[in-house]
């Protein structure tokens, strides 16, 4: 047995007893091997090498090889409905936050209230004086003839329904420029300007 | 080479891997049963025969635990192909450690390698057995690789860690070798 001088045809020749050539390779190597013995006798070599390299190889059990294999990582993952779930806790939060946002309002507006109160006792025992100025830019009757003072508590039932109508003629939209206020307040403690 | 049916059996890997990471373990069952024999067969051709269904099992168990790494710049066989020949590598050295004794040597292969095969095999493919044993190890490996599984040599250069060249050159001696084996009878 020698060796094919064709060393190119001889590294087809394992793909070819394989069956791992393209068609066109397959053709181009059959045709060499018509006309080249030393060719043949690889390729019946390779053949028979190829059952001698499986003889006693033990078969491998795949059942049991599967059986100690790790589980694919798609398990790991969060199940379908988790997603729910996490929309679901992202909600809850959002309710706790408009909650806590609305509890802070609320006591920030009783501790103004209650502070407010208590500025109003500051002021008994002080003065506050509001200039003439500004005392007239707030007319005591509208243009519309609207009076202002007073609560609503104080007005009775026909003075309400009086009101009412005359909302109607009441301008719904403010002015373009208001005028400037600038209220100067000056507060006196023990008869000094502080 | 890197024939149509090449390139089809890796799509096919492919296929599964994707498959099994989206969570079908059949998948696994299918990627085994395409490459274990293969494994078996080059593991056996190391003379550890013994150990073979452990190393191929433990193969794919390190292969599915790192599957994410797997680039597919080489086949998905290549690469157990790889895993493999690094723990048989790695059990060579612990053996060595720990019985303190010289590694198989070619000789004690060729008689392992006969004295299983001898029993069932006919006198022709036992001499090709023989011829194949007496190469040197690195011979084996190619020749095994280039023969039993018909990979390029490209892939073969990936697993036995050399150059695609030097392999060609490994696959040609071996192959001479062995005719001349052959002739002696």
């Amino acid at each position: 047995m020698t060796d094919c001088p064709n060393g190119v045809m001889r590294d087809q020749l394992p793909g070819y007893v394989h069956g791992l050539l393209s068609a066109a390779e397959v053709s181009i190597v059959d045709a060499h091997l018509e006309g080249c013995e030393d060719c043949r006798a690889e390729v019946a070599l390779l053949g028979k090498a190829r059952v001698a390299l499986s003889l006693g190889v033990p078969r491998i059990d795949v059942a049991s090889v599967v059986s100690v294999l790790p589980a694919p990582p798609v398990t790991l993952r969060r199940a379908p409905h988790s997603t729910s779930r996490r929309l679901a806790v992202a909600g809850a939060w959002k309710y706790a936050a408009a909650a806590a946002l609305v509890l802070a309002v609320g006591s920030s507006a009783l501790w103004h209230r209650a502070r407010g109160t208590t500025d109003q006792h500051v002021a008994d025992s002080s003065s506050v004086v509001v200039p003439e100025t500004t005392a007239a830019v707030l007319p005591a009757q509208s243009e519309d003839g609207i009076t202002f003072g007073g609560g609503l508590s104080d007005l009775s039932l026909d003075d309400l329904q009086s009101l009412l109508g005359q909302l109607d003629s009441v301008k719904t939209l403010p002015s373009t420029n208001p005028e400037s206020m600038t209220p100067i307040i000056s507060l006196k403690e023990g008869g000094k300007s502080l | 080479m890197g024939g149509p049916n090449r390139e089809d059996d890796a799509t096919v890997d492919l296929e599964l891997i994707a498959r099994w990471q989206g969570g079908d373990q059949r998948a696994a069952s299918e990627i085994v049963e395409r490459h274990a024999q293969a494994l078996a067969r080059f593991a056996a051709s190391h003379g550890v025969r013994d150990v073979v269904d452990e190393l191929v099992q433990d193969t794919f168990v390190r292969a599915f635990n790192s599957l994410e790494s797997f680039r597919a710049d080489s086949s998905l066989r290549t690469w157990l192909f790889t895993i493999l020949k690094r723990l048989m590598l790695d059990r060579r050295r612990s053996e060595r450690r720990a019985s303190n004794r010289v590694a198989l040597e070619e000789d004690h292969a060729v008689q392992e390698f006969n004295a299983l095969d001898g029993m069932v095999a006919d006198e022709a493919l036992v001499r090709v057995q023989q011829a194949v044993a007496r190469l040197s190890p690195l011979q084996r490996e190619v020749f095994t690789l280039r023969v039993s599984e018909g990979l390029p040599y490209v892939d073969i250069a990936r697993i036995v860690e050399s150059t695609e060249g030097a392999c060609r050159v490994h696959y040609h001696n071996a192959m001479r070798a062995v005719k001349e084996y052959l002739n002696d009878d």
